[in-house]
């Protein structure tokens, strides 16, 4: 085992480019964290809650650093195993109960992190070749990752303060963790002392032979060039994705699994019509049916284009990441709520025509129904809004998920407490 | 943390420095670590069905072993391959091809399901996702990386020839 962590050891696995690295994947974990509590609380308020509805990118911009920093992860995550890959052959394997739970916690923390990218990511190309609901896991997973995170560093903690700043000597006792000379075996003696004086022969003996004759990089070459790997992939990966939120990337994305400008009226789509079961024949004969109460009122289309029309230009941003600014034109949500006598402070449940579907019925706080950008979106981009874009009505509102901006919109109820 | 004892120096790194902060710290992030944890198993087993459970634990553990048992030694092997046909080159072309394969490698692993993905799930019933063809994207993307390498490695050897000495290994 020993032989094993030093045929392993290279610059470029030291303390201090653990803790460097470690900074950047805790950080981007606890980004991670926060906007996709935001986001489930967007779509699941516990009783009571409020939440901004400006700046009215503000999802966008929480969502979209959500995925940036998401696929951040993989090149630093896989950074940071490779700098401590050598302790998984840690000899004795187990010192302690302590420290048997220790490598387990690591263990747990490693696949969870692992899984939580990956589903993560192939949730953004909407491809779920796995056993489990996604949306439950991957919040269950994001507790277990940040609980992981802090036991982790508390763990740690005394090494991560030590190789916190850079200095030139680190303290004693920490040479057999930072760099091996090159030509200076420094384990050599502890192997030897594990083999006895002479080196193991036969298929192992060559194999360690053949490692010890590939020659080394310099120190400061290997370690360099690792960090900026490191930093060329992080840029790599998020500068060519980025652009399906981010404008001023449009051009360079590449790789990102929405494209700014594709779909219908020029703006994408997350569920098609025909996906969600919405055809000519379920729409023939719409009407939008406003209750509060016992009030209830029911308008055709051509009633809706009647009142006073507004337009706005809000982002359709989706969970997945991506995002579109567009301009809508209908009628404004607090004049339908008026018209049916609902207060200032009154939530709407919001219903669409499709027949199932986990946001065929949401709810939308008081604070989003009476925001003066807040529609019934009769008309995108200057064109009858499309059937893949919610024909006859769609919600519209600022600050809110994609999965929120209710399509195919058919009855807006008053929640009475 | 500017000072380290001496004292230190012959216990293992977890324990060195000790301080009452430092213990005080450590303990409160274990806690709070714990406590994590054990949120995540509940909001697991409570909105999770019992049915889907060991496909959530297979996941973890298959995701430990592909990383330990495959993408590690591959890496490390390539790692050793590569310098060994290097052995006559200056040390920061060699680092250059090692970041560069990595590079386009970390690439693929993130591209490759995107094309899968193409042909599987939700994608092929709409035509908003997924739209671009990224394995043209990806073959350009290795060229580009390929030609930024092979220029970066002329300059950097050229600096280190007109230093006057070896190549920097």
């Amino acid at each position: 085992m020993y032989e094993a962590q030093r045929s392993l050891a290279s610059p470029a696995r030291n303390p201090r480019m653990a803790t460097v690295i470690g900074r950047l994947l805790g950080a981007a974990f606890l980004v991670c964290f926060g906007t996709g509590l935001y986001s489930h609380f967007l779509q699941q308020p516990l009783p009571g809650m409020r939440f901004a509805t400006r700046p009215e990118f503000l999802y966008q911009f929480t969502e979209g650093t959500h995925i940036i920093a998401g696929i951040a992860c993989f090149p630093l995550l896989l950074a940071k195993l490779y700098i401590v890959f050598p302790d998984l052959f840690a000899y004795p394997p187990v010192r302690s109960f302590v420290h048997l739970l220790e490598r387990a916690s690591i263990a747990l923390f490693v696949g969870a992190s692992l899984v939580q990218i990956t589903i993560g990511l192939l949730n953004t190309y909407q491809w779920y070749p796995w056993p489990f609901p996604f949306r439950q896991v991957h919040f269950a997973l994001a507790w277990v990752l940040i609980g992981s995170l802090a036991l982790h560093i508390g763990i740690k903690l005394p090494i991560i303060a030590r190789f916190w700043r850079k200095r030139a000597d680190y303290g004693p006792g920490t040479d057999h963790l930072t760099d091996a000379v090159p030509g200076e075996r420094v384990a050599g003696t502890e192997a030897e002392r594990l083999w006895g004086s002479s080196r193991p022969t036969g298929l192992t003996g060559r194999l360690i032979a053949y490692l010890d004759a590939t020659p080394p990089i310099a120190e400061k070459v290997s370690r360099r060039g690792f960090l900026a790997t490191v930093a060329v992939a992080v840029a790599a990966v998020v500068g060519l994705t980025a652009g399906q939120t981010f404008a001023p990337l449009d051009a360079v994305n590449v790789f990102g699994p929405r494209k700014k400008g594709v779909g219908q009226q020029g703006v994408p789509v997350n569920r098609t019509a025909r996906q969600a079961n919405v055809t000519e024949a379920v729409i023939s004969g719409w009407m939008l049916t406003v209750a509060h109460g016992g009030v209830e009122r029911s308008f055709t289309r051509t009633e809706l284009e009647r009142m006073p029309q507004t337009e706005v230009t809000l982002p359709i941003a989706c969970v997945e990441g991506w995002s579109q600014m567009a301009a809508w034109r209908g009628v404004r949500l607090r004049d339908l709520a008026d018209l049916v006598g609902a207060g200032e402070d009154t939530s709407f449940k919001l219903v669409s025509l499709e027949e199932r579907g986990s946001f065929r019925q949401t709810q939308m706080g008081p604070e989003y129904v009476r925001d003066p950008l807040t529609l019934v979106a009769l008309e995108l981009n200057g064109e009858t809004l499309d059937l893949e874009h919610g024909y006859p009505a769609r919600m519209i509102a600022p600050g809110r998920p994609g999965v929120l901006q209710t399509k195919w919109l058919s009855r807006i109820e008053a929640i009475t407490v | 943390m500017n000072q380290v004892s001496t004292a230190s120096a012959a216990l293992p790194l977890e324990q060195a420095a000790p301080g009452r902060g430092m213990r005080m710290a450590r303990a409160m992030l274990v806690l709070l670590g714990a406590a994590g944890l054990a949120w995540g198993a509940w909001v697991l087993v409570d909105t999770v069905r019992v049915a889907r459970l060991p496909g959530v634990a297979l996941w973890v553990g298959a995701a430990i072993v592909v990383h330990d048992a495959v993408i590690a030694p591959l890496v490390f092997f390539g790692g050793v391959l590569l310098r060994r046909a290097g052995r006559r080159r200056a040390g920061v072309v060699v680092a250059v091809v090692q970041g560069t394969i990595v590079l386009g490698s970390i690439m693929t692993l993130i591209v490759v399901p995107e094309i899968v993905a193409q042909t599987q799930g939700q994608a092929p019933k709409n035509p908003t996702v997924l739209p671009l063809d990224y394995g043209l994207n990806l073959a350009v993307f290795w060229l580009v990386i390929a030609v930024g390498a092979t220029a970066a490695s002329a300059v950097l050897y050229a600096r280190t020839r007109r230093a006057g000495r070896r190549p920097a290994r």
